[in-house]
């Protein structure tokens, strides 16, 4: 049960040019499953060994609750951590891996006992308890790094890229049950991946950092529909948005014939700070449909289907003031068109996001 | 099947087995013969079973003796270098420290040491401490001269263990000491028993080094030097028989070791190259 306060912390390795982590402003609340995500070297492990004390903070200070833990051994911050290899102890059994933290801790037989029984029936751990990590499958040392965490009943969780050796089907699975069994025990997590799908499905929020700098922090929801700059628009949705930047009018931007219109708010904010006659407009590939001709959508050629099934997404390119751009529009599997076709693509009615050319600031 | 195809390596393997076997089996079948018999008939089979041979051995050729110095010096030079040699390899191959390299390098400078340009030094050193022709003066000399190899051996091998593992046990609660010992030496569990193995039988074997520093009282002989010592003697007064069961004695501890570690010896070869 406890809150987490990262206070401008930075971690700057020695003989590099700029921090790995910059000023990071974080506030975590009691209980809640905070996702950090980026593409690698954004700085999100980083952060989390931060917390986790195994990093250390150059400037700036780190909380939990209202201690200051910056200058804490890690043994000192009652944290647990799950690891990408999971980092299991080779020659320990299943129990006694779980066990070593309250054994250090001289916690007493008997509790440990139950403890490490109730994580097990938790994790459905219970037939391997005496086998050691190498006579366990991925998804099964997988989940005793999960147990092991779990027995510890610590402030906080701390999970650096826990799913990412576990193959596509598990890994759809174990998110899930990492998710319930968080919102179960209700011990504040902090989570670190690369993948946005799994930063969308499991965060209460989600901070997405980029070089070592906090883009933005919000609710999934938040951060899709209304992203803070180009690179969470770019980085938050599958397939990504299309953003391009195009010719800025009085009423709108430019793509070809087809004009998305743009509030005049936007407009001046657009033309301030050398925004240069431009502006970046991205739409969502499932935010725009297929139209004929007649409907004023804008003239792509087809590179690529792909059909997933559930529905399919189209590549294609138009060319736009003498470039070639790409674009993507997910769409029904019934309107499907053929490689080489020209389609018309539009976008609905105010479902694109306007960002500042220059600085990439949504406007 | 394969055999026929290409008997060479196989032929090769015997020839050499049994160039390694037969002196050993000579030894063995010759401790049980009488000097008579080892004189006149050196490649005939034992007239008797002659355990007197042993037990002359043991008491007159004082090869008791000799053996309960040589277990006494290695029960604590091991036990020092494997301690000794496990910390400082740990702490070389995990902590950045300034002067790290150096002192790994001086380690694995001592390696290439050899070790007759310091016998003159070593002996002085050695008595200036009055611990010449005594077992503990032996016990220290035996654990540096093992530290090197040691050092070098265990530093590579503390490297190849993952450090997640070690980062995972500072979160469980553990402090520097209780990493080393709970965490990281039972990770390191193949490459001790094979540097271990490897100077048990170097310092069991050693003979230079008491030479030099227990030579002027035989009570303190360990096992190499008192075979010696037996042999010259032996070949004098012409007692073969007693000779060869004495070195028997000795050969046989380190024949049980090497058939009862075998496969760490092999694994703790091969160790650091996979994973």
């Amino acid at each position: 049960m406890a809150t987490v306060t990262y206070a401008q912390a930075s971690r700057h390795y020695p003989g590099t040019e700029r921090p790995a982590v910059d000023k990071l402003d974080l506030e975590i609340r009691d209980g809640e499953f905070l996702v950090l995500v980026g593409p690698s070297g954004c700085g999100k492990s980083t952060s989390l060994r931060m917390l986790a004390g195994l990093e250390d903070v150059d400037n700036g200070a780190i909380y939990i609750n209202d201690k200051d833990v910056t200058n804490l051994p890690p043994k000192s911050r009652d944290i647990a951590m799950v690891f990408q290899n999971y980092a299991l102890y080779p020659h320990m059994t299943v129990y006694e891996n779980m066990a070593f933290a309250l054994k250090l801790r001289k916690t007493p037989k008997s509790e440990i006992d139950v403890r490490v029984k109730k994580a097990a029936q938790m994790l459905q751990l219970e037939d391997y308890l005496n086998r050691k990590p190498k006579a366990l499958s991925g998804g099964q040392r997988q989940r005793v790094a999960m147990g092991r965490a779990i027995v510890r009943e610590p402030q906080v969780f701390l999970m650096d890229e826990p799913l990412s050796n576990l193959d596509a089907k598990l890994r759809v699975q174990t998110r899930s049950q990492i998710a319930s069994l968080q919102s179960q025990l209700g011990i504040t997590t902090v989570y670190v991946t690369h993948d946005q799908i799994e930063a969308m499905t499991m965060g209460h929020r989600v901070a997405v950092l980029l070089d070592g700098v906090l883009q933005q922090c919000d609710t999934p929801r938040a951060l899709y529909d209304t992203p803070a700059n180009v690179f969470v628009a770019g980085f938050i949705g599958s397939p990504a948005m299309n953003i391009k930047t195009v010719a800025l009018t009085d009423e709108g931007a430019i793509f070809g014939q087809m004009i998305l219109p743009l509030s005049r708010d936007q407009i001046a904010k657009a033309r301030a700070e050398g925004g240069d006659g431009k502006v970046t407009v991205g739409f969502r590939p499932e935010e725009c449909e297929l139209v004929s001709a007649t409907e004023g959508g804008m003239p792509i050629v087809v590179d690529l289907v792909e059909d997933l099934g559930s529905g399919a997404n189209v590549y294609g390119h138009a060319a736009i003031n003498g470039d070639s751009e790409r674009f993507v529009v997910a769409t029904d599997r019934r309107t499907m068109p053929n490689l080489g076709d020209t389609v018309f693509v539009k976008p609905r009615t105010d479902h694109h996001h306007a960002f500042h050319a220059t600085t990439g600031v949504r406007i | 099947m394969r055999l026929l195809k290409n008997p060479f390596p196989q032929a090769f393997l015997v020839v050499w087995g049994l160039m390694t076997a037969l002196p050993l089996l000579w030894v063995f079948i010759s401790s049980f013969k009488d000097d008579n018999e080892i004189l006149s008939d050196p490649w005939g089979l034992p007239g008797a079973l002659r355990w007197e041979n042993f037990g002359r051995a043991w008491t007159h050729g004082h090869i008791g003796q000799y053996f309960l110095n040589s277990l006494i010096v290695l029960s604590v030079s091991l036990t020092l270098t494997m301690l000794l040699g496990s910390t400082t390899a740990y702490a070389l191959a995990r902590y950045k420290f300034p002067g790290n390299r150096l002192i790994y390098f001086m380690f694995v400078g001592g390696m290439m040491f050899p070790v007759f340009l310091a016998l003159v030094p070593l002996f002085a050193v050695v008595r200036n401490v009055g611990l010449l022709n005594t077992l503990p003066g032996l016990m220290m000399v035996y654990t540096a001269y093992s530290l090197p190899f040691t050092v070098f051996f265990l530093s590579a091998f503390f490297r190849t263990l993952p450090t997640a593992v070690a980062e995972a046990a500072m979160i469980d609660g553990c402090g520097p000491f209780s990493l080393f010992f709970r965490v990281m030496l039972p990770m390191a569990k193949p490459g001790l028993i094979s540097v271990g193995i490897f100077n048990l039988l170097g310092q069991w074997n050693q003979y230079l080094l008491p030479v030099v520093l227990v030579s002027d009282k035989e009570e303190n002989y360990v096992l190499a030097q008192g075979l010696a010592a037996l042999a010259v003697n032996e070949g004098y007064r012409g007692d073969y028989s007693r000779l060869f069961a004495g070195l028997t004695l000795a050969i046989i501890p380190v024949l049980i070791v090497y058939a009862v570690f075998q496969r760490q010896v092999q694994s703790g070869l091969t160790a650091g190259q996979l994973k």
